[in-house]
């Protein structure tokens, strides 16, 4: 019993540490414009195609795949600004950015559904079949990469939003956008920074979700729903938050296979969301800040 | 967005004339409806034409919560779905009649909405979007689970068409044939675009706006901004739960896959193209956005790409969507006019 | 107008009572201890330097932010803790310091939001448009009209309001508040951006405001604008009291003058 809650435990982690990944993409962007970039789900695919590709087509190693991923989603993220968010900034308008991005993302899953078929993609890597053992435990090489790769990535990015000179430019921007503006900081090219960083996670994460996930072009979809229920349960914007939530739905995904039916999984992360909402509507990590008029 | 609120202007200035020139509308409206089905005859186009109705009644649900209280529904296809299978599972099982059933299905989904709202409704836009987008996800999935009431993906067949309305001084009106259900959702979609159209031409029309303006001015005009969003956005959960409560005995099979959160995109898409914040757009957005398939048969797939790119054009270019570019083009033959006219 | 509102109150017991207002924001105390009174039927000034907790005061005042410690008592009710938008069903009407119009609405609709809580429509004739609800339409649209003209805006009616002037702007967001038949009126720094002429325009729209029992509290800048108008005169310095009385002794007073007014007032 206890080795199978471990075991349990471990595919949580390994599942959570990537959704922390993409989630993280989208509070970071939500930090900074107070917006909602709903493509950062097909970044995810894009990615994933992206690996998939680079290993299977041009027989790279998954090593260069995942670093062709990381270009590619920061590329599409580039894109996804510079065409839809830096045009729509001057609008102010909370909803039209986000509506904006449903229609890009659509655009982009029936391109790919279009030019990849429905028909799901047997991604393997090297490490997908070798399996370690830990005591009772497995766990295999391809998981052991996640979760080593996925907390480099987070420790990386939380220690350069704290401790960095643009990090905190940053979160300067992402504070009061004005006064950030009179200390001399561009926060246009900082927003853009932003993007490209979030968007890089995203493909990345979508290189180490292939081998893993169903791999179709709307594999990105059935991520981002619990990516956006993360950063509502971690606290938008708030970057600690997220990393908990994230690991917390991992979690309860792996638990929920395991002791109830895969089913719920999605059921039982709403009813959390609910109840944050209804309980700490700014997230587990209270993050109060009253508009200032 | 703006010239909505010039056009708005214009009809209240110019005062009682307009009055008759709605009613005009509405009669002509009235007269377009009955005429439909004699010039299409065929089944095919008939079954387009109820799907229309049908999307119309989801579009203009989701226009009043969006285009004037500012908030983003994205669980249409849910609240479609409860008045749907609600519906259906009452008659089927509990033998209730059709119209009552309807009532309750409206009333279940608009309470649905009501409820959910109220989780997020003190927060900003987004938090609502994602709280409903989650809640499309979420009934999908209760809907494709719950296998001993739902059927699950199996689905349930043989949904029986409406009885026949039976009034004392005219015959029998059965719902069996297409011309027939076509009256039926068609005057429903009219009924419902009259009471939306009413209620946003009294104090509720200015009260939403003041929200999506400014929630923080709102206040201190005395709006209890949170009430007013539940309300807007129960009652878009009802419009769509009774557009349900028809799509089931007209299509007489309900599977799960009819209401994933793809079909609350593609009603957010009829709302953008035909230019929100106006009813009569997206009415408009809604037939175009049913019909264009149809049209555009022989690119096959591509056809959803056109429309995701649709949303995004529209959003970035012509925020007004349809009903900008008519005016555009109104005002363009008008300069003409009065071009040639000196 | 709306004077009527005003008329069973009692003029001797202060209409707004303010004890001990305090309120943080991440360390930095913006209002502290702030106590006052305020008459019924007169003006009342707030005056200090930037970053003095003006703003903050009105916004405590008006309910947008809830105060760390202190009660707030307005016409016998006690405010601390009551949402924003039931201070305004009891007679308190704010505009902004950052302006807040309904940018896409016309300027006329942007006053008729102003009367959600004063209509007498039947909810049901929300669905049905009877008799009473055109009548009461027509009612709210003339005295609308009526309040825009007394701000000198009813030839920009039909007009969006984000396309009006700036001075225009904050006549509107009076006229607005208005609506609401307050008892009491706080404007922040309504002078802001106007001309010589359209401050005069200002004084004399204030004056009559008083005159009809509207009691003022004005956040304000333009000094003239506040010795000439107002009845008494509240100074704060980083969020504390600093000295309160009428403009004269405000002017005499040496302490008010060292802090703040310095050499460049009369």
């Amino acid at each position: 019993m206890i080795s199978i809650v471990l075991q349990q435990g471990i595919n949580g982690i390994v599942i959570g540490s990537l959704y922390v990944l993409v989630a993280l993409g989208l509070t970071l962007i939500y930090g900074v414009l107070v917006q909602i970039n709903f493509a950062h789900a097909d970044i995810v695919t894009l990615g994933a195609f992206a690996a998939y590709a680079t290993t299977h087509f041009f027989g790279e190693s998954y090593v260069v795949g995942i670093a062709a991923a990381l270009i590619a989603g920061a590329a599409l993220g580039w894109l996804v600004n510079a065409t839809i968010f830096s045009p729509l900034r001057e609008r102010g308008s909370e909803l039209l950015p986000l509506i904006a991005t449903i229609g890009v993302s659509i655009m982009l899953q029936n391109a790919m559904l279009a030019l990849l078929g429905p028909i799901p993609y047997a991604f393997d890597t090297p490490y997908s079949n070798h399996v370690l053992r830990l005591g009772g435990l497995f766990l295999t090489v391809q998981n052991m990469l996640i979760i080593v790769v996925s907390s480099a990535s987070i420790i990386l990015l939380y220690g350069f939003m704290r401790f960095t000179f643009l990090g905190k430019a940053l979160r300067a921007v992402a504070q009061d956008r004005e006064t950030a503006g009179l200390l001399g900081i561009n926060s246009n090219q900082l927003i853009m920074l932003t993007f490209v960083i979030a968007s890089a996670l995203a493909g990345m994460s979508g290189a180490l979700l292939g081998p893993v996930l169903v791999l179709t072009p709307f594999a990105g979809t059935s991520v981002i729903v619990k990516a956006f229920a993360i950063v509502i349960i971690g606290g938008f914007g708030n970057i600690e938050g997220t990393i908990i939530a994230g690991l917390l739905v991992g979690f309860i995904e792996s638990f929920t296979t395991q002791f109830l039916d895969p089913g719920l999984i999605d059921i039982v992360v709403f009813a959390l969301l609910l109840l944050t909402l209804a309980v700490r509507p700014t997230g587990l990590i209270a993050d109060k800040r009253e508009e200032n008029v | 967005m703006s010239e909505t609120s010039h056009g708005a202007d214009r009809r209240r200035l110019s005062g009682h004339s307009i009055v008759r020139s709605r009613h005009f509308r509405y009669l002509l409206a009235a007269a377009v409806i009955g005429l439909l089905p004699l010039v299409f005859t065929t089944s095919y186009w008939r079954t387009n034409l109820i799907l229309c109705a049908i999307n119309v009644m989801l579009a203009i649900g989701l226009d009043f919560v969006l285009g004037y209280a500012g908030q983003l529904n994205l669980g249409q296809s849910a609240f479609y779905g409860i008045g749907a299978y609600a519906s259906t599972l009452l008659v089927t099982k509990l033998g209730i009649p059709f119209w009552a059933a309807f009532a309750l299905g409206t009333v279940m989904a608009g309470a649905a909405g009501a409820l959910l709202s109220l989780f997020a409704v003190r927060l900003r836009g987004h938090y609502l979007a994602i709280a409903s987008l989650g809640f499309a996800v979420i009934t999908y999935q209760i809907l494709l689970n719950w296998i001993s009431l739902t059927q699950g993906p199996l689905g349930i067949y043989a949904i029986p068409p409406p009885p026949p309305i039976a009034l004392p001084w005219l015959p029998r009106i059965p719902f069996t044939n297409l011309a027939n259900f076509f009256y039926l959702t068609a005057s429903l979609a009219l009924i419902v675009y009259f009471l939306l159209d009413q209620m946003l031409r009294s104090p509720i029309g200015e009260t939403l706006a003041a929200i999506r303006e400014d929630e923080i001015s709102a206040a201190s005009l005395g709006i209890n901004a949170p009430k007013w969003k539940a309300f807007a956005f129960a009652a878009s959960s009802a419009v769509a739960g009774a557009a349900g409560c028809f799509y089931a005995p007209f299509v007489g099979t309900l599977v799960p896959d009819a209401f994933f959160v793809t079909e609350s995109f593609a009603i957010l898409a009829m709302v953008i193209v035909g230019g929100m914040g106006t009813l009569i757009g997206p009415a408009f957005g809604a037939i175009f956005i049913t019909l264009l398939p149809e049209v555009l048969r022989s690119i096959g797939d591509l056809r959803l790409i056109l429309y995701g790119a649709s949303v995004t054009l529209v959003v970035l270019f012509m925020p007004g969507g349809i009903m900008q570019a008519w005016r555009l083009v109104r005002q363009r033959l008008f300069f003409f006019a009065e071009e040639s006219a000196t | 107008m709306t004077a009527s509102a005003t008329s069973h109150i009692d003029i001797a017991a202060p209409l707004l009572q303010v004890q001990g207002l305090s309120k943080s924001y991440g360390g930095v105390r913006a209002v502290r201890d702030i106590s006052l009174a305020i008459s019924s039927g007169t003006v009342f000034a707030v005056i200090g330097p930037n970053g003095a907790g003006k703003s903050t005061l009105l916004n405590l005042l008006s309910g947008l932010h809830q105060p760390d410690d202190g009660t707030i008592r307005f016409a016998g009710v006690e405010l601390v803790g009551m949402p924003p938008h039931l201070r305004a069903r009891h007679g308190l009407a704010r505009t902004f310091q950052k302006i807040r119009l309904f940018k896409q609405l016309s300027v006329l609709e942007n006053v008729l939001v102003g009367y959600h809580t004063r209509h007498a429509i039947p909810p049901w004739q929300y669905l049905l448009h009877g008799a009473a609800f055109q009548q009461e339409r027509r009612r709210c649209r003339e005295q609308a009209i009526d309040l825009l003209e007394f701000v000198g805006l009813s030839h920009r009616a039909s007009i969006a309001a984000g396309a009006l002037s700036y001075g225009e702007q904050r006549l509107l967001e009076i006229a607005r508040a208005l609506a609401t038949a307050p008892r009491l009126l706080m404007v922040d720094e309504p002078a802001a951006g106007l001309n010589t002429t359209e401050v005069a325009a200002l004084l004399l729209r204030i004056t009559n405001l008083r005159a009809r029992g509207i009691t003022v509290v004005m956040v304000e800048h333009n000094m003239n604008l506040v010795m000439t108008v107002a009845d008494r005169i509240l100074v704060m310095d980083y969020g504390q009291f600093l000295f309160e009385g009428t403009p004269s002794e405000v002017q005499c007073h040496p302490k008010v003058i060292s802090a703040y007014l310095g050499a460049d007032v009369p």
